[in-house]
């Protein structure tokens, strides 16, 4: 009966996100049609969440009599996985999805202004997207399928490598980032059909694309480090499928956001901007298409249906090429006239968005190439981390020198060529003498690493200059903006020395059994089996000593779950700031030996620690940002 | 320069959504076939009935390797086929995977027999090394080696589409 009534709700909501976009199509834009596309979106949403609510508690309290929560939860599970088991498969995931694009709708409804020219617009295309997911919702996707007359006494439980609190996190928070991008997306198109140049879409949007790509920032990280110690892959990044498709928008967002910033200062890149802008949301749309179309093998694709994968192509493809096309038709309208001054922070800008542009481009394309390569000549192949990395390096390398120019730089003007300028002298030489230590020392043998690593330290010590200047002599600079970029050096350094200095080996041992490894000994002690509630494992006990004579003991475990059969490895992982000792336990050999797999992971930590820099600087940035006072003069409308 | 441009960012995403069209209407019914061609991986294990059996039985043969268990419901609907293969006078051999051997022997009874041996893996080794994800899963060797590899159930249908194409291609059987 209760899903049912979810049900119910859902399609109630579908037709009143119809209707708000219907009222926005009335384009001569009367106070009272302006309110009522405000209040139908509220209804509509207050709709929509009580239905998600309903479908929540149905999960908590095992309502097998739901097909989706029968094939995805289990009375054994916590009350939390019961929950999380909604979005751990395509029909609950993607109504989280559409919750969450319609709680980012319903709060820039809240918080926008009535008379905000661009407000009921926006509202109203977010209402149209709205509706194009919920229809794919309810006719491809359908959560509220029903067992009936007799439903099942048992679920099937949740895949079990999904049943870890980083899982129960990392999709919402993904998801939140995707989606919030439809807010500046609905802006920029709002902007666009407007086609009145003096509206200042771009400070009315900036906190809220901020704020996405927190969300997104800290989703890829949470996923990162997921894979990491759940999945046993042993490191932070793989060149998955998907986890590209989530690069891809985090890189447009990141140009997003700083073409943004300049055309908030100065005006200029608002061609720039609003193409970001629609590059971001369809890139994230993208990704949706990617995992749920089931075109792309990979550890996250959801089971496939060619009709979910046509409607949602479709779906995105008007989204994409009527933008596109309406971009083209104002294209001359919102160019600025001015031309950028050569060398001056704005031309930085727009040459780092040109390197995101490539970057994008070639993971779009190591994302389409083992497709094409499939379909052409039947065979399957796999674009793998050598494409990437000669890529990678030297675009990202060229960018982050073209950041340490736009350090000294002004909007507007052109760079004073200042080389000896003592803080230019002190961060160059010192980062070069840190970077011959390191190459001294670690030896490290790759030129870009060497390079990135100085690259890495200059950008650090320079914006230390930076934020020295701004307590000291009150020069102005963005200190959170700072810290991100500071991130941004320390993440550089991270990867460049993680991979230059990470090892593994795996090994056969036997109970007893002692062996060296760089400067560890390992001694296997001992096998036992042990029973969790809901599977069976095998836990290894490993003592490890450093020459140091420090000693940790890890178990690393294979478990065996029951509902499924799945068998998962369990890491143990001895985690420090400068190296985790990471290991995994294989298959037992014929003579009686285990295969015992070590990793050496040099600096990890601080690959994602780098991430959340990122992020908080992002959440300060977001908190202390100026109220966006809307500065579009009546007089004009 | 400017229409550039304009062409540039409409028919670069437009030719990647049409790219997305083909690739998902492309007809793919038998995702479980892969047309790799390599050696059969080397193996000593023994059969089901406890004789010795090694990479000589494979070496230059034509046959069908068919990975099976008696825990397998898909094999269990598969089996009536296979046997109806056996009497066309194809000739297959089974790869016990991941069984007891009692049990098996017991489902062969139960059922008849439709192959010429058995390799019982029990530790799933050869299974690991010919990369089988599960039961069942068939293998068409020609001459020592692999050249289809299919997961699931194979039926008339699927006979016909994907290994009939490649048998035909050597005029074998």
């Amino acid at each position: 009966m209760i899903v049912e009534i979810s049900h119910f709700l859902t399609i109630l909501a579908t037709g009143l996100f119809l209707l708000s976009g219907l009222f926005a199509t009335f384009i001569n834009n009367t106070e009272y049609i302006s309110n009522l596309i405000a209040r139908t979106y509220s209804h509509a949403f207050f709709f929509l969440i009580a239905s998600f609510g309903l479908y929540v508690w149905l999960a908590a309290t095992d309502n097998f009599s739901v097909l989706y929560i029968a094939s995805h939860s289990n009375t054994n599970l916590p009350i939390f996985y019961k929950i999380s088991s909604i979005w751990s498969a395509h029909e609950g995931s993607m109504f989280l999805w559409i919750v969450f694009l319609a709680i980012w709708g319903f709060i820039f409804n809240f918080k926008i202004s009535q008379s905000n020219p661009l407000k009921s617009l926006t509202l109203g295309i977010l209402s149209l997207v709205i509706v194009g997911f919920l229809l794919f919702l309810l006719l491809t996707s359908n959560p509220f399928q029903t067992i009936l007359p007799i439903p099942p006494i048992n679920g099937a439980d949740i895949n079990p490598v999904l049943q870890d609190p980083a899982l129960v996190i990392h999709p919402p928070t993904l998801y939140l980032g995707y989606v919030g991008f439809s807010i500046p997306f609905a802006c920029a198109i709002a902007f666009l059909i407007k086609g009145n140049s003096d509206i200042e879409w771009e400070l009315m949007v900036q906190k809220w694309s901020i704020m996405a790509w927190i969300f997104l920032t800290i989703g890829i990280t949470l996923g990162s480090w997921w894979a990491y110690y759940e999945l046993g892959w042993g490191g932070y990044w793989f060149w998955d499928p998907v986890e590209n498709v989530a690069l891809m928008p985090w890189l447009a967002a990141t140009a997003f956001i700083h073409s943004l910033s300049v055309s908030i200062k100065s005006k200029k890149l608002r061609v720039w901007t609003i193409l970001l802008s629609i590059l971001v949301f369809s890139l994230s749309l993208f990704g949706a298409f990617i995992v749920r179309s089931g075109i792309i093998d990979s550890v996250h694709s959801f089971a496939n249906d060619p009709e979910r994968g046509l409607y949602l192509l479709g779906f995105i493809s008007l989204i994409i090429i009527t933008s596109l096309i309406l971009f083209v038709l104002r294209f001359s309208k919102i160019q600025s006239i001015e031309r950028i001054k050569r060398f001056s922070k704005e031309s930085f800008v727009s040459i780092n968005n040109i390197f995101f542009g490539v970057l994008i481009f070639s993971v779009m394309l190591g994302v389409t190439y083992p497709l094409i390569y499939e379909y052409l000549f039947n065979q399957k192949i796999s674009v793998g981390a050598p494409f990437y990395t000669a890529i990678f390096s030297p675009i990202v390398l060229l960018a982050c020198i073209f950041l340490i120019f736009s350090v000294d730089s002004k909007w507007s003007r052109r760079l004073k060529s200042n080389l000896l300028d003592l803080p230019v002298v002190v961060s160059t030489t010192s980062s070069a003498i840190i970077t011959l230590l390191f190459l001294y020392f670690f030896d490290i043998n790759d030129l870009y690493m060497n390079l990135l690593i100085f690259v890495g330290f200059l950008i650090i010590l320079r914006y230390m200059f930076e934020i020295y200047k701004l307590i000291k002599f009150r020069k102005y600079i963005n200190p959170f903006s700072a810290i991100a970029h500071m991130a941004l050096g320390l993440l550089l350094i991270s990867i460049s020395l993680n991979s230059s200095l990470s090892t593994e080996r795996a090994m056969s041992l036997k109970i007893d059994e002692t062996v060296k490894y760089k400067d560890l000994s390992i001694n296997f002690q001992n096998i036992n089996l042990s029973n969790g509630s809901n599977y069976d494992a095998i836990k290894a006990d490993l003592l490890i000593q450093t020459t140091d004579g420090k000693s940790v003991k890890l178990s690393p475990e294979k478990r065996r779950y029951f509902t499924r059969g799945q068998i998962t490895t369990e890491t143990a992982i001895h985690a420090s700031p400068i190296r985790d000792i990471y290991i995994t336990i294989g298959d037992q050999l014929d003579d009686g030996s285990w295969v015992v797999n070590i990793q050496l992971n040099y600096l990890i930590r601080w690959i994602w620690f780098s991430a959340i820099l990122m992020s908080f600087a992002g959440i300060l940035l977001v908190i202390t940002h100026k109220k966006s006072t809307f500065t579009f003069k009546k007089s004009i409308s | 320069m400017k229409l550039l441009l304009k062409l540039l960012i409409l028919t670069v995403p437009i030719s990647f959504l049409l790219m997305f069209f083909v690739l998902l209407t492309e007809d793919k019914s038998y995702p479980g076939a892969d047309y790799d061609t390599y050696n059969f991986p080397k193996f000593e294990l023994e059969t089901l009935a406890g004789e010795k059996i090694f990479n000589s039985r494979i070496e230059g043969n034509d046959l069908l390797l068919n990975v099976w268990a008696s825990w397998c419901i898909t094999c269990r609907v598969e089996h009536p086929y296979l046997m109806k293969l056996k009497r066309q006078g194809i000739p297959i051999l089974g790869l016990n995977y991941k069984d007891e051997r009692e049990d098996a022997i017991e489902w062969l009874n139960k059922y008849g027999n439709p192959y010429e041996d058995n390799i019982y893996d029990y530790k799933g080794s050869l299974a690991l090394d010919l990369g089988v994800t599960g039961a069942p899963e068939t293998f068409l060797i020609i001459n020592g080696q692999v050249v289809v590899h299919y997961q699931g159930e194979v039926n008339e249908m699927v006979w016909n589409e994907v290994f009939v194409p490649a048998i035909e291609g050597e005029g074998l059987f």
